[in-house]
């Protein structure tokens, strides 16, 4: 597993993802995320997903990301308005503990010798838009409806939160 | 299988540090998406792990990246909903600090 196009990407994906939860500024973190999903979407490409791949940059940088954006520049927050941070101290204890949680979930990975296997050979529409429809519609319809509903709930909900006035 | 994994396990860690450390509501929702690819990326790399054809040779497994698109509409859902939250929260509130928001604190 030395792929040098996986060791970039992750490399890229986990540094920008540290600058995005670093910065002060909201604008500079939603700069960092966008590279983070990019490299997310070049990953998912190497795990013979083109379909997700496609559909994560549609959904995470052209809605996701286009929203916080959006209300970034609504809120249009002073820099003394963008509120106090935590102090080194908390920062450190944080740091640590997300540090432990990693470990907690590295040291599993690491130990178990099924998942360092060779993996299998790829059958040749793996990851398709037909592969990945066909069991999206054929073997989980119901969920596929139940998503759509939370979708209109949610978007309902969304506008419910943000009118100013809600019979005016 | 295992560098996937281990990337999958950075991103989630780092997300819940953003999630703890920082007191910006709106970069906390940041990390909160940065959890939610961590997960992704581990079930597209299970997905790949147990890529098999079918007996009829036809089509091919891919549950596992259905439930991808699936998290994927909720952290959707998931935004809109915290983001107008936030918009309410500055109309009423005038802060984007979790610490300000002491409201139910009794």
């Amino acid at each position: 597993m030395t792929d040098p196009v996986f060791l970039i990407t992750s490399l890229v994906a986990v540094g920008s993802a540290v600058a995005a939860v670093t910065r002060r500024n909201p604008v500079y973190a939603a700069v960092w995320l966008l590279i983070c999903f990019l490299s997310f979407a070049v990953i998912l490409l190497q795990m013979a997903a083109p379909f997700l791949a496609a559909i994560h940059v549609l959904v995470y940088t052209g809605a996701i990301l286009v929203l916080f954006v959006f209300v970034i520049m609504l809120l249009n927050l002073k820099d003394d308005e963008l509120g106090e941070e935590y102090g080194t101290g908390v920062w450190a204890a944080a740091s640590a503990l997300s540090l432990g949680l990693f470990g907690l979930m590295a040291w599993p990975i690491l130990a178990d010798p099924k998942l360092s296997a060779p993996l299998p050979e790829l059958p040749a529409d793996f990851g398709s838009v037909e592969a990945v429809g066909r069991v999206l519609f054929v073997e989980y319809g119901l969920p596929f409806e139940l998503v759509s509903l939370l979708i209109v709930v949610a978007m309902f909900g969304a506008m419910v939160l943000a009118k100013k006035r809600l019979w005016a | 299988m295992t560098p996937y994994l281990l990337l999958s396990a950075a991103l989630f860690s780092i997300g819940t540090f953003g999630v703890i450390a920082r007191r910006n509501i709106l970069i906390m929702l940041m990390a909160l998406e940065l959890m939610l690819n961590g997960a992704n990326i581990a079930l597209v790399a299970f997905a790949r792990m147990h890529a098999a054809a079918n007996p009829d040779g036809t089509s091919t497994a891919a549950i596992g990246q259905v439930f991808v698109l699936v998290v994927m509409a909720v952290a959707a859902g998931e935004v809109a909903v915290g983001l107008a939250i936030v918009i309410s929260l500055w109309r009423t509130r005038r802060t984007v600090d979790t610490n300000d928001l002491q409201m139910l604190n009794g």
